[in-house]
């Protein structure tokens, strides 16, 4: 069992990751080798810099003028005949739900894979309020079958192997223990096909909201999601706010890049754009349509003028996949709904900073994510930034804001500066290493090199050999 | 003041110094300049079809695909038809509810060459588009469109409540990272193109 931790236990959750489930790490290593081939390959064929300038643009220009979009959207979703809510905390998107399940007495739900649903908590509500809920993308399925939140954005079940899913079919759906995953899936197909059939209402995220047309666009591979918005006869959209695009065919790029940048395929297999209930002259789909605009703690985002940037996200995972952080662990370690970079950046302003700690720290600073990001967000800078925002808060370590300090002012004379540079190449590091307190056991077992009797600019200056 | 009046309030307050970005004008697909030029969009419809896994008949005539629907349909013994599926293409065999039928038949409102992709529109019927395990989906020569931004453009003044963009069969590689077809909508996807020499 993993993947119950918080931010806060994110140090011991990798540590006991690594020791205790080594094949986690194996799972995760494999699962974004993968994916980094194939978005390398997808990005190759195009000219993937001018698709993420485009991308970085409409999404900056939609942010922008995030109040006239909204406001548009909710006029063209209304003209469909949508039932528009605005919810300003998850409990406030809850209480949406529970006014819709009571309304229509639902007793069965179909979800689409949906990652602000996990944020939200829809599931543990709706089965507070005693209604069946059942994830239906494969990935979500297995792990909703677990007990376990998703370990990554786009493939939830990257941490398991096959072995693992082998003994879970057999314990819920009576496949055998060594039966290969096409005998896996065509159980699972078997038994979510009933659930389709008999839910009262479908519940999905939206990777896209149009503001000129109201369309809700979603993309996935297995077809679950057009069955969870086509069948039910009530459908429900929750939607973070930032997630506007102006135009209808701004689509085009979109729905390409991000496919390119989750999966490297030139697009998801199947691709929904939805813009309201059935209307008089078609025979089937959902008779009522809500869409939940949610914000809870995004306008907070919004208001730093430097993490702001982070909600051009579109989530397709591709940095999580590059990390090597990330690829240590998995997503459980990190304790929250959004792991890896993407979660480090976003956790302190949808949680509060103090609640995010240490994210802003599981990150090497390597740079590798700001290069694959399909939106262009400088996910290295706003990691800097809330640790900065962290140490003036008083949440660090005493010891790194002093040293900061000391650095700074050291760093603003040069003489003093000199002065303690000499001082650091004189020390006896080896005798002195071993008695710091923590560090010393640390250096034990280690030597430290001798340091130049000359500093860097004097070598400079003489001609380094 | 209602929730919506809170949230548009506290996105004009964080908004209000910073420096709106302008729209970059339409997404034009643009390619590395060595890459080889597309081609004619019905071959790439295909290969992109074929490579995510799809058959694709190429057939001149609607009379054509009548035989050719008649002569594949002898492998099912029930079919569910999408409402706009012309009468001459429907299959000589009994039809059934979208959740019993083997075959599901249907008319594409378009397609995407780029991206290898049938446009399937909510009036032709959804659930004929998603239950069955094998579908055909047809589609019209002059309704396939090179590029993604051209479909959007051409369906854009007329939208019904849902569209669908049906790129391949059903796929899944959730478990140990393995491709495994015919997850929740048709694991079989057959594309037929008319109106071009076979």
């Amino acid at each position: 069992m993993s993947g119950h931790g918080t931010p806060g236990g994110y140090r011991q959750q990798s540590a006991e990751t690594i020791r205790d489930r080594p094949q986690t790490r194996q799972s995760v290593l494999s699962g974004t080798d993968r994916a980094n081939d194939h978005r390398d390959h997808a990005y190759a064929d195009i000219d993937s810099d001018r698709w993420r300038d485009w991308g970085r643009d409409v999404k900056t220009h939609a942010l922008t003028h995030l109040d006239r979009y909204l406001e548009e959207a909710e006029r063209s979703l209304e003209a469909s005949g949508v039932r528009v809510h605005w919810a300003e905390t998850a409990a406030d998107a809850l209480t949406v739900l529970r006014g819709i399940v009571r309304e229509h007495d639902v007793k069965s739900v179909v979800k689409a894979k949906s990652m602000l649903t996990e944020e939200l908590g829809v599931n543990e509500h709706l089965e507070r309020l005693a209604v069946h809920v059942r994830e239906t993308d494969l990935g979500e399925y297995i792990v909703q079958l677990l007990g376990e939140p998703p370990s990554h954005i786009v493939a939830p079940v990257m941490h398991l192997s096959l072995d693992d899913c082998r003994r879970l079919f057999h314990e819920r759906l009576g496949t055998p223990l060594d039966g290969d995953p096409e005998t896996l899936v065509a159980a699972a197909r078997e038994a979510l096909r009933e659930e389709f059939l008999a839910a009262d209402l479908g519940i999905s995220g939206g990777n896209f909201l149009v503001a000129e047309t109201g369309t809700v666009a979603l993309i996935e591979n297995e077809g679950n999601i057009r069955l969870s918005t086509s069948l039910p006869r009530v459908y429900v959209a929750f939607v973070g706010i930032e997630k506007i695009v102006p135009r209808f065919e701004d689509l085009a790029g979109f729905i390409q890049l991000t496919t390119r940048a989750a999966t490297g395929q030139a697009i998801g297999n199947y691709v929904s754009f939805i813009q309201g209930p059935r209307t008089d002259d078609e025979v089937d789909g959902p008779e009522e349509m809500h869409v939940v605009l949610v914000d809870n703690g995004r306008t907070g985002l919004l208001a730093d003028d430097t993490a702001w940037e982070a909600l051009r996200c579109v989530r397709c995972g591709a940095c999580l996949n590059i990390c090597p952080v990330y690829r240590q662990t998995g997503g459980h370690a990190y304790g929250w709904t959004y792991s890896g970079p993407i979660g480090a950046i976003i956790a302190p302003g949808l949680l509060g900073l103090e609640k995010s700690m240490p994210l802003p720290y599981a990150s090497s600073l390597c740079g590798a994510c700001a290069d694959v990001c399909p939106v262009r967000i400088p996910i290295p800078e706003l990691l800097v930034h809330w640790r900065e925002r962290a140490v003036d808060a008083g949440l660090t370590s005493k010891v790194e804001g002093i040293g900061l300090a000391a650095f700074a002012a050291a760093a603003a004379h040069p003489t003093l500066y000199g002065a303690g540079a000499a001082l650091l190449r004189l020390a006896p590091w080896q005798s002195a290493g071993r008695a710091l307190p923590v560090l010393g056991g640390w250096m034990q077992e280690r030597t430290a090199p001798e340091p130049s009797p000359k500093n860097f600019r004097a070598l400079w200056r003489d001609g380094i050999e | 003041m209602s929730a919506r009046e809170r949230i548009l309030e506290r996105v004009r307050d964080a908004l209000r110094e910073r420096e709106p970005g302008e729209h970059p004008g339409a997404f034009e697909g643009w390619r590395p300049s060595s890459s080889p030029s597309p081609g004619n969009p019905i071959d790439l419809l295909a290969s992109m079809l074929e490579s995510a896994g799809a058959e694709v008949v190429r057939l001149p005539t609607e009379k054509a695909a009548t035989s050719w629907i008649r002569t594949l349909t002898t492998e099912f013994a029930s079919v569910t038809i999408g409402v706009t599926v012309p009468r001459a293409l429907h299959p000589p065999i009994s039809t059934r509810g979208s959740h019993e039928a083997e075959l599901g038949v249907s008319m594409a409102r378009a397609a995407i060459a780029e991206t290898g992709s049938l446009l399937m529109d909510a009036r032709d019927g959804r659930r004929s588009q998603l239950l069955a395990p094998t579908h055909v989906v047809i589609v019209r020569a002059e309704n396939v469109h090179e590029t993604f931004l051209e479909a959007l453009r051409s369906v854009r003044d007329d939208l019904p409540s849902a569209i669908g963009l049906h790129s391949g069969p059903s796929k899944s590689a959730d478990i140990a990272q393995t491709l495994v077809t015919g997850v929740h909508g048709p694991g079989r996807l057959i594309a037929v193109v008319i109106g071009v020499g076979s």
